[in-house]
């Protein structure tokens, strides 16, 4: 079992996906949306946080190794927020700046924080904060971003 | 009165599978298969729910969502993305349209957006 814990203290919902084929990337989705609007997260936030647990699945699937990818409710101080985890040991020999830095590329603003921690295995932590949340729910949409995506 | 929604969707398979979804929790249903119609059709007569897909032939659905939250007819109607694009930069595009939801295209999608209908008061 991952070693959930990460910096913050650790508050229900408590959720795990065993991650070892392609169909667990939905699963993860949907845990995570539920585990979301457990703790309150708006549907818009739980779309982020959905697509930021779905990334770092793919990624254990890409790897060839499963690995349980863990859901809880953090807290730290008066914030509360939602955590994702994974054990990641094909880290093990990569520096922790350069794995950040791909993973922040990768995930971009979909969560508020990214962590990685240990060395045996290194462990990836992504959090929301709900505080966070609530105040780029007050921001959407984006009225300066008008090129096309699609 | 049954409230009404406005389904953007230019898969009539697809169309069909997610009026069926809709209609299945009571809301009347009318279907736009490209951009273009589908705002003409909310700004004419606004719908109570707007579900939109992404990939759309003429205008894709990041432009259409655009451009309903810019509308004063159309910015208050809440926007549900439903789409097979589901990567981080898609999803970023979708909610910083301002989309209320951005749901994949997967086996729980019709469960997550009925979910998402009762929390935006919908349901």
């Amino acid at each position: 079992m991952t070693r959930a814990s990460g910096p913050y203290f650790m508050q229900p919902p408590v959720m795990s996906v065993r991650v070892e084929d392609s169909m667990d990337i939905m699963i993860v989705r949907d845990t995570v949306r539920r585990a979301g609007s457990l703790l309150g997260f708006s549907p818009a936030n739980r779309a982020q946080l959905a697509s930021a647990a779905a990334t770092l699945a793919e990624l254990v699937l890409k790897t060839g190794e499963p690995q349980d990818l863990n859901l809880n409710g953090v807290r730290q101080g008066e914030k509360v927020g939602l955590q994702v985890s994974s054990e990641a040991p094909w880290l093990a020999n990569v520096a922790t700046s350069n794995v950040l830095i791909a993973l922040r590329s990768k995930l971009g603003d979909l969560v508020d924080e990214i962590l990685v921690e240990g060395d045996d295995p290194p462990v990836i932590y992504m959090v929301m904060w709900l505080s966070e949340a609530a105040r780029r729910d007050g921001r959407r949409p984006d009225e300066d971003e008008d090129s096309d995506e699609g | 009165m049954a409230l009404e929604a406005l389904l953007i969707e230019d898969s009539k398979t697809q169309a069909a599978q997610i009026k069926d979804t809709l209609e299945s929790v009571g809301l009347r249903v009318r279907v736009a298969y490209d951009g273009p119609d589908g705002l003409r059709d909310a700004i004419e007569d606004p719908p109570a729910l707007i579900v939109l897909d992404v990939k759309l032939p003429t205008m894709d659905g990041f432009q259409v969502c655009r451009r309903l939250k810019r509308n004063p007819a159309t910015q208050d109607i809440p926007v549900i993305m439903l789409t097979e694009k589901a990567d981080p930069k898609a999803t970023m595009s979708g909610l910083r349209a301002g989309a209320d939801d951005y749901i994949p295209k997967d086996i729980f999608a019709a469960e997550h957006l009925i979910n998402t209908l009762q929390e935006l008061g919908i349901l």
